[in-house]
């Protein structure tokens, strides 16, 4: 029904199973809305969030998305600066995923704010020593950038190609994209950074404070650098998910193993650096607040295993499967290691947020637990309802793998 | 009309633990004084507000020997981050420039319409000093209570973060009264806080830390008095007193060893 | 226009410039910052001409000075008077969430009312005043047409001796009932104590300014226990032994003050009657009963510490032991507070500084004469149904437990109309429910309450009061306080709703029944009730009607000043009265010993003549046994007659009911006949308070004992029924002792109060305390179920 609309000379599921295959998503989107609209007229009450937990699962989300989405500005500082012809292949992929993450993040943050309104404050009224005025910053821009990345995508769509304005546009846009490209990859750095900042900066708050370089500390340098790596690992496995959907090759080996090796080596170097934060903090940080490294991991959940969690099964772990060209090259190995650095990565963000605020900062304090209320499963969740029907409907419309055809000639 | 502040001030205040019986005077004074919106499940203990909020603590020993300390908590009104800088944590976090630290007096001042309600100072502060309006204010039709409502103070709107301001309504009242006499300066008690003056055992001192007449600059130059988790370095303005050991103790982290350098104080 | 790369940035920069030249975003913008700044529902405290009024907080009987800070004619925030000597600047939570009982519409009568729906429904409908007050009249001038004056009943909460406590007195005197009942308060215990030792009813106080060792008998670890130089925890109810304990140490080792005891005291050593008959001494009684080690195992104290305690005290320059339970809302212990007050005679602490004052009443004009008529000589004729004051009670003036088991025992009404003045019976007496079932009984209810509490929903009749922010009313010398005071408040406010003065209603009512009783009422508003009586002030000669509180009279006066009173007439004084609300004598007048004890020897009475006198004559009619046995004494002997410790009967079976449940007062819940302002609800802890449950505490090791950690729920169980609450492990609890706050567990109010918690007086089983009658509210037994 839709035919005219798909990309040429590919194969795409009927038109009534790429309807059935949204319901689920749309699903989401729906119970978000709910959650969105109660959220927005009945205020924050709505959600299990707190005094003590002031950020909660939507800014672990937010943090999430912003980490795994990293792979659209890497892939593009890699394609378009570096110069590696070969990320042409998964780039658009990227781009869409990236603005999926920031596109969704941004939308979170909105609701997330008690006076959704007045949101545009941060920039009126900006204090800029407030790394979430950076981030802000950062991300408003470098989503404006990924959405002009993202024009020549749309424009590639079979009819709109035909408009002939529209592929000069496209074009036009497609050549200056080395520019984009830049400005994202600077951008994204220092949002990337900014958002390791925030908790770095807590220096009231021995959980998450960290020393620093001149005004960064340390977290900054680590949240980049775990961006970056992981980025990759999730552009990965989004498209090995599309390819096991559709089953069908859609981007040649070389492009995977580049991401692989370069999420592998980016990975160890993140170990290396965030053993050696880990025990800065444990031997610095922490007695400076008059307290023992064990001292944060005696109450409620949230154990040592944390520690061990993120920086050996899932950081240490996947890193070596990365590091070992046979390992890597063979599919299974790979997508356990890309979930692994995946999950590790959220696991890092879940504990600058929700750990830092359960530990009480007053000797005399107690620890609090939370746990989110339906309206904030249904605001994520519409995060990720969201994603999978924009990617799915890129896929399915846009020319989002250039090898697609070539890798998969159509046989009658 | 813009006024000019005699500079120099540093407001601040000491708690006498050794003197407060815990009776709450103090929280109640200031949500009455400040327009605190009251619900009608106050015992939620992460979303309630209170200012001034009173925390219990005990020695932990066993019946008969239990001992027991109030410890009322408003603002600290910080003077750094802990990292040096001259700006309290919550302030240099803020997005929207909407708390601020005046150097002129040293309070800490929050402006409800321009938070955004974020809430990353409250993140960022490591006293819990921070309220989040959860929800709009109470005063449900029918009631009438919005008429015991101060006009010094505006009530909070849905979704934005307030806390403990030192009453600075107070200093704007005792400010226009000394500048209508042609005065520049203030007496020590024109400009105290609600919950100083409410508080029935006296246990709390107002005034300014920088003139060494105010009572409370003397008092905080005693041995027992200190500050809540003071090597945080967040340099809060509030203090207390407390010659027992163990409620001195209570109000920072020690590593093994490092008390019992400051516990020969009371001998 | 060709559409190549020049363009396209031209295009993209133009457009973005060109919106911005646009007078709408910055309009939009702005239109935004101020919506968003100016919700319709978020409240606009009007702005207007700030006034401050000074007035006395009524809410509980300290009487504490209090301004107001007003806005036009709203008031807008109570603060503690500086020039007020009760209390130096500061008040009470109770009092500084004053404002939000006045204006509270939901929890407030606004107008007379009579009920519609069937009772405790909460049905009224709006009547006038002239009506509400012609009903009532005639169905007292009912009551006595038909000779049963007595049928009218009060129960009245106001403080003693007040001038509204008076006029009720004086309204039923008139009428001819004598079931007038008062609340019981620790004033009544006090005032007996002092009775039978000193020989005066007045109330007690220390002086705890110039005292510099200062012994609490307290009952738990309450807030301000915690600043007491010693607490001393005995089990409760069995600090009579304690204070018997430490008497015992101070006479073995000779550490008592000889001069005063064998100058002004009787009854200390052993000695004989006129009659030949030999008595044993105090001094004999203490030493064979109450050795450290028997005093120790009584109250579950280590003997050691008993001992040392005892040194401690008598080895203070100026010691003084005081007694009360929790904040004085209730009774306490007659017995115990004789023994705590013996402690204090023997170091020689009565009446001199730092000890326990022997105070005069204020010398306020008394009312005049009511000429009674003969059905009310008839009524007042007519046995009060708590029996206080009769032969087995005789020094107690109300004994409202006695009152609910008269009219529940009793097959007919015995009350056919109820009047409630200040009081929520149903919900503050200790009595297991009784209250409410007694209630049940009686035809008609009226109400006085300016709140709609419990007793007021049962009512049939509504009187409201103005809220003492709206009022005059005085306070006779608060308890405790060591120097005479009277206070006066003034309306803060105008009155807001359609209530009136309950002394101007009093005397609109004895106009309407008419005959001897208007006369009795001479006046034309309560006002003049209150400028007559204190027309004695004046006449008096001397005190002051001002106080400054950075110079005390008292502070001038140590340092020579004089303290010439500032007011040449009685009109100006009462014009200065009205203004400041205070009259009062800056000091103490120490009396010699010589003339102070108006007791039947003139001295100081360990062996209370008294209770001798008393204890003969019920025996005359039966005989000893049955005579200790009706005033609930189980002591032998002369030690009837001396301080000494009773073991507590219980009713219950103890293998049943092996835990002891202890109520007590918060500072921060109000848990008298005043409602607790919402305020008051923030400075609560989750472990006071969690959601609509209240928790109990208990030791950590009978915890351990019912498996309960914290936070757990339990049914606490006695024989008079059974509530839900959470468990609050806290060190400081004495073993096997429940500890349930007083103030919770409202069935009346708004969402602020109602529902929440549980009340232990619906499980107390209140025994009797030994001579005074009054009900020992504070050991019941219980069990423990864990849920
Ligand atoms: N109207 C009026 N008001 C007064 C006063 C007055 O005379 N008249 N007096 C004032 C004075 S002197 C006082 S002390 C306060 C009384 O008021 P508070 O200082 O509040 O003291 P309490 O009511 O005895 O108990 C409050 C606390 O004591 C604890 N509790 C009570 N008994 C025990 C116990 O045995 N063990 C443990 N672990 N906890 C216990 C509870 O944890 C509770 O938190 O009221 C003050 N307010
Ligand atoms: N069994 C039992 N006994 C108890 C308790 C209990 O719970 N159970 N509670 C204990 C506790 S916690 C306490 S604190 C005590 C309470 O017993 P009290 O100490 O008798 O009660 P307060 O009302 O605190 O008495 C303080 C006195 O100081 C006076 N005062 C106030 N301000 C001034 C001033 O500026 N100058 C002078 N000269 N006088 C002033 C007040 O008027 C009052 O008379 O009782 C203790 N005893
Ligand atoms: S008012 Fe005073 S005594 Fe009461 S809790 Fe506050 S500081 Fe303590
Ligand atoms: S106590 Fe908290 S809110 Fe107050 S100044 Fe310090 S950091 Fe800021
Ligand atoms: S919640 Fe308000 S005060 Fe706090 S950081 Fe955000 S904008 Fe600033
Ligand atoms: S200083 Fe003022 S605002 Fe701060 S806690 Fe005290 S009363 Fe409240
Ligand atoms: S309730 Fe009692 S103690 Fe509190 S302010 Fe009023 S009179 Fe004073
Ligand atoms: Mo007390």
């Amino acid at each position: 029904m839709d035919s005219p609309l798909l990309p040429e000379g590919v194969k795409r599921c009927s038109t009534k199973a790429f309807f059935l295959w949204t319901l689920p998503w749309l699903g989401l989107l729906a119970w978000g809305g709910l959650s969105a609209f109660l959220c927005l007229w009945k205020g924050l009450n709505q959600t299990n969030m707190s005094n003590i937990f002031a950020f909660a699962l939507w800014i672990v989300f937010d943090l999430a998305v912003i980490a795994l989405g990293a792979g659209a500005f890497f892939t593009g500082f890699l394609t378009y600066i570096i110069g590696k012809k070969e990320l042409k292949n998964v780039i658009n992929a990227a781009v869409i995923i990236g603005f999926i993450c920031y596109s969704g993040a941004i939308a979170m943050l909105g609701i997330d704010i008690g006076q959704p309104i007045r949101g545009w404050f941060i920039f009126w009224h900006a204090n800029i020593h407030s790394m979430l005025v950076e981030v802000s910053f950062c991300i408003t821009c470098y989503l404006m950038v990924l959405a002009i990345e993202f024009v020549p995508i749309i424009l590639g769509n079979r009819q709109l190609s035909k408009i002939r304005e529209l592929n000069i546009f496209g074009h036009n846009l497609h050549e200056t994209m080395a520019v984009f490209a830049a400005t994202g990859t600077f951008l994204s750095f220092f949002h990337q950074g900014s958002l390791g900042g925030m908790f770095g900066v807590l220096y009231a708050r021995p959980f998450a404070a960290r020393d620093g370089f001149f005004i960064w500390p340390w977290t900054f340098f680590l949240f980049i650098l775990s961006a970056i790596a992981a980025g990759p690992c999730f552009t990965i496995l989004c498209t090995k998910l599309t390819e096991k959907l559709s089953r069908k090759k859609l981007v040649p080996d070389n492009a995977i193993q580049l991401l692989a090796k370069i999420s592998a080596f980016l990975l160890s170097l993140y170990m290396v650096l965030k053993i050696a934060d880990t025990l800065g903090w444990i031997y610095g940080v922490v007695p400076r607040a008059g307290l023992k490294f064990i001292d944060f991991y005696q109450e409620g959940p949230y154990g040592v295993w944390l520690v061990v969690c993120e920086i050996i099964i899932f950081g240490i772990a996947p890193a070596i499967i990365l590091l070992v060209p046979k390992a890597r090259q063979h599919d299974g190995w790979l997508i356990a290691a890309c979930l692994m650095t995946c999950m590790g990565i959220v696991l890092n963000r879940f504990v600058f947020i929700v750990v830092t605020l359960a530990i009480p900062v007053m000797p005399f304090d107690r620890f609090w637990g939370y746990l989110p209320t339906w309206q904030e499963w249904g605001i994520a969740m519409a995060v990720i309802g969201y994603g999978f029907l924009l990617f799915s409907a890129a896929y399915r419309y846009l020319p989002l793998f250039p090898k697609e055809r070539e890798l998969n000639p159509v046989t009658e | 009309m813009k006024e000019k502040h005699v500079p120099g001030k540093r407001y601040g205040m000491i708690i006498d633990l050794d003197k407060c019986t815990g009776c709450g005077t103090c929280t109640i004074a200031c949500a009455a004084e400040n327009n605190v919106s009251v619900r009608s499940d106050e015992s939620d203990k992460e979303r309630s507000i209170t200012w001034m909020e009173l925390f219990k603590i005990t020695n932990g020993k066993e019946f008969p020997h239990t001992e027991v300390c109030y410890f009322p908590r408003p603002c600290m009104h910080c003077e750094e981050d802990g990292r040096g800088h001259h700006q309290p944590s919550c302030v240099s976090v803020c997005v929207a420039t909407a708390t601020k630290l005046d150097h002129n007096t040293g309070i800490v001042s929050q402006v409800y319409t321009r938070c955004i309600g974020c809430r990353y100072c409250q993140a960022a502060c490591p006293y819990k000093a921070r309220y989040f309006n959860w929800w709009d204010a109470y005063f449900p039709k029918g009631k009438g209570l919005e008429r015991y409502l101060s006009p010094e103070v505006s009530p909070r709107m849905r979704g934005v973060v307030e806390k403990c301001t030192f009453c600075h309504h107070r200093l704007m009242r005792a400010k226009n009264l000394a500048y209508a006499e042609e005065r520049r300066e203030l007496e020590e008690d024109e400009y105290i806080t609600a919950c100083a003056e409410a508080c029935p055992a006296q246990a709390i001192t107002f005034g300014d830390l920088n003139n060494p007449k105010h009572r409370v600059s003397q008092l905080i130059k005693s041995p027992y008095a200190f500050r809540l988790l003071e090597r945080l370095n967040t340099k809060p303005k509030v203090y207390y007193l407390s010659n027992k050991d163990w409620v001195r103790k209570l109000a920072d982290n020690y590593l093994p060893g490092e008390f019992e350098k400051i516990m020969k104080l009371s001998g | 226009m060709e559409l190549n790369r020049r363009n396209f940035i031209k295009f993209v920069v133009g457009g973005a410039a060109g919106i911005q030249m646009t007078p709408l975003p910055w309009k939009l913008t702005d239109d935004i910052a101020i919506w968003t700044q100016n919700w319709p529902w978020v409240p606009v405290p009007p702005v207007g001409e700030f006034t401050h009024v000074k007035s006395i907080c009524n809410l509980c009987p300290g009487g504490c000075g209090i301004e107001v800070r007003k806005v036009d004619k709203r008031a807008v925030k109570i603060e503690g008077r500086t020039d007020y000597p009760v209390n130096p600047g500061g008040i009470c939570p109770l009092g500084m969430g004053g404002l939000q009982l006045l204006y509270n519409e939901s929890i407030r009568f606004t107008r007379p009312m009579k009920r519609v729906g069937p009772r405790g429904s909460g049905k009224f409908m709006d009547i006038t005043w002239e009506e509400a007050l012609n009903i009532l009249a005639a169905r007292i001038s009912t009551l006595r047409k038909n000779g049963s004056p007595e049928a009218l009943a009060a129960v009245d909460g106001n403080p003693i001796r007040s001038t509204m406590s008076l006029l009720i007195e004086r309204l039923f005197k008139a009428i001819g009932s004598p079931n007038y009942v008062r609340i019981p308060t620790i004033e009544d215990t006090f005032g007996m104590a002092s009775l039978l030792m000193q020989g005066t009813d007045g109330p007690m106080a220390c002086d705890l300014e110039n005292a510099d060792y200062i012994l609490s008998f307290g009952s738990g670890l309450s807030n301000t226990a915690s600043k007491a130089d010693q607490w001393v925890a005995a089990k409760p109810g069995t600090e009579a032994a304690l204070a018997l304990g430490l008497c015992h140490v101070i006479i073995k080792e000779g550490l008592y003050d000889t001069r005063f005891v064998n100058d002004h005291c009787f009854g200390f050593n052993d000695w004989s009657s006129a009659n030949g008959k030999d008595h044993i001494g105090f001094k004999t009684m203490v030493l064979d009963s109450y050795s450290p080690d028997k005093a120790g195992q009584i109250t579950g104290l280590a003997p050691g510490d008993i001992v040392s305690l005892a040194k401690e005290f008598a080895g203070a320059k100026a010691p003084v032991a005081i007694c009360g339970k929790g904040k004085g809302a209730l009774n306490g212990s007659l017995y115990e507070f004789m023994a705590v007050n013996s402690l204090n005679a023997l170091v020689g602490n009565i009446n001199r500084p730092g000890g326990v004052l022997v105070r005069d009443p204020l010398p306020l004009n008394p009312l005049p004469e009511v000429e009674l008529d003969e059905i009310a000589l008839q009524g007042l004729e007519k046995p009060r149904l708590d029996l206080a004051g009769s032969m087995k009670h005789p020094f107690t003036h109300s004994l409202i437990n006695n009152f609910t088991k008269a009219i529940i025992d009793s097959s007919r009404s015995l009350v056919d109309t109820l009047l409630v003045f200040s009081a929520n019976p149903v919900h503050t007496i200790p009595d297991g429910g009784s209250f409410r079932k007694a209630l049940k009984k009686i035809p008609f209810i009226v109400s006085f309450s300016p709140f709609q509490d419990e007793t007021a929903y049962m009512a049939d009749l509504i009187l409201p009061d103005h809220t003492y922010l709206e009022k005059t009313e005085d306070f006779i010398w608060p308890a405790g306080l060591q120097y005479p005071l009277y206070g006066l408040s003034q309306p803060v406010v105008e009155p807001i709703y359609n209530t009136k003065n309950t002394g101007d209603v009093i005397l609109d009512l004895a106009k309407r029944i008419g005959a001897s009783i208007g006369s009795a009422f001479p006046w034309s508003r309560f006002e003049e009730v209150l400028k007559e009586r204190v027309k004695g002030l004046f006449d008096s000669a001397g005190g002051l009607v001002d106080h400054d509180g950075s110079t005390p009279a008292w502070q001038r006066q140590k340092e020579g000043g004089e303290l010439n009173p500032d007011y040449k007439s009685f009109e100006e004084m009462w014009k200065k009265i009205k203004s400041t609300g205070l009259w009062y004598r800056p000091v103490h007048t120490y009396k010699t010993r010589e003339v102070l004890f108006k007791t039947p020897t003139g001295k100081f009475e360990f062996f209370s003549s008294k209770i001798e006198l008393a204890v003969n004559a019920l025996s005359e009619k039966g005989s000893l046994d049955t005579a200790l046995c009706d005033m609930a004494i189980s002591g032998k002997g002369d030690e009837v007659f001396m301080p000494h410790y009773e073991t507590t009967k219980y009713d219950a079976d103890r293998s049943v009911y092996p835990l002891l449940m202890m109520p007590y007062e918060m500072i921060n819940l109000a848990s008298g006949w005043v409602p607790t302002p919402p305020f008051l609800n923030k400075s609560l802890f989750d472990t006071q308070l969690r959601g609509d449950e209240s928790f109990f505490e208990i030791n950590p090791g009978t915890a351990a004992d019912y498996n309960l950690k914290q936070g757990d729920r339990a049914i606490i169980k006695s024989p008079e029924g059974k509530v839900r609450a959470r468990a609050n492990l806290s060190e400081g609890a004495m073993p096997d002792i429940i500890y349930m706050p007083l103030g919770f567990g409202h069935t009346a109010y708004d969402e602020f109060l109602q529902g929440k918690g549980v009340n232990p007086n619906d499980i107390v089983c209140a025994g009797k305390d030994p001579l005074s009658g009054l009900p020992v509210w504070w050991n019941t037994p219980v069990r423990l179920i864990k849920l």
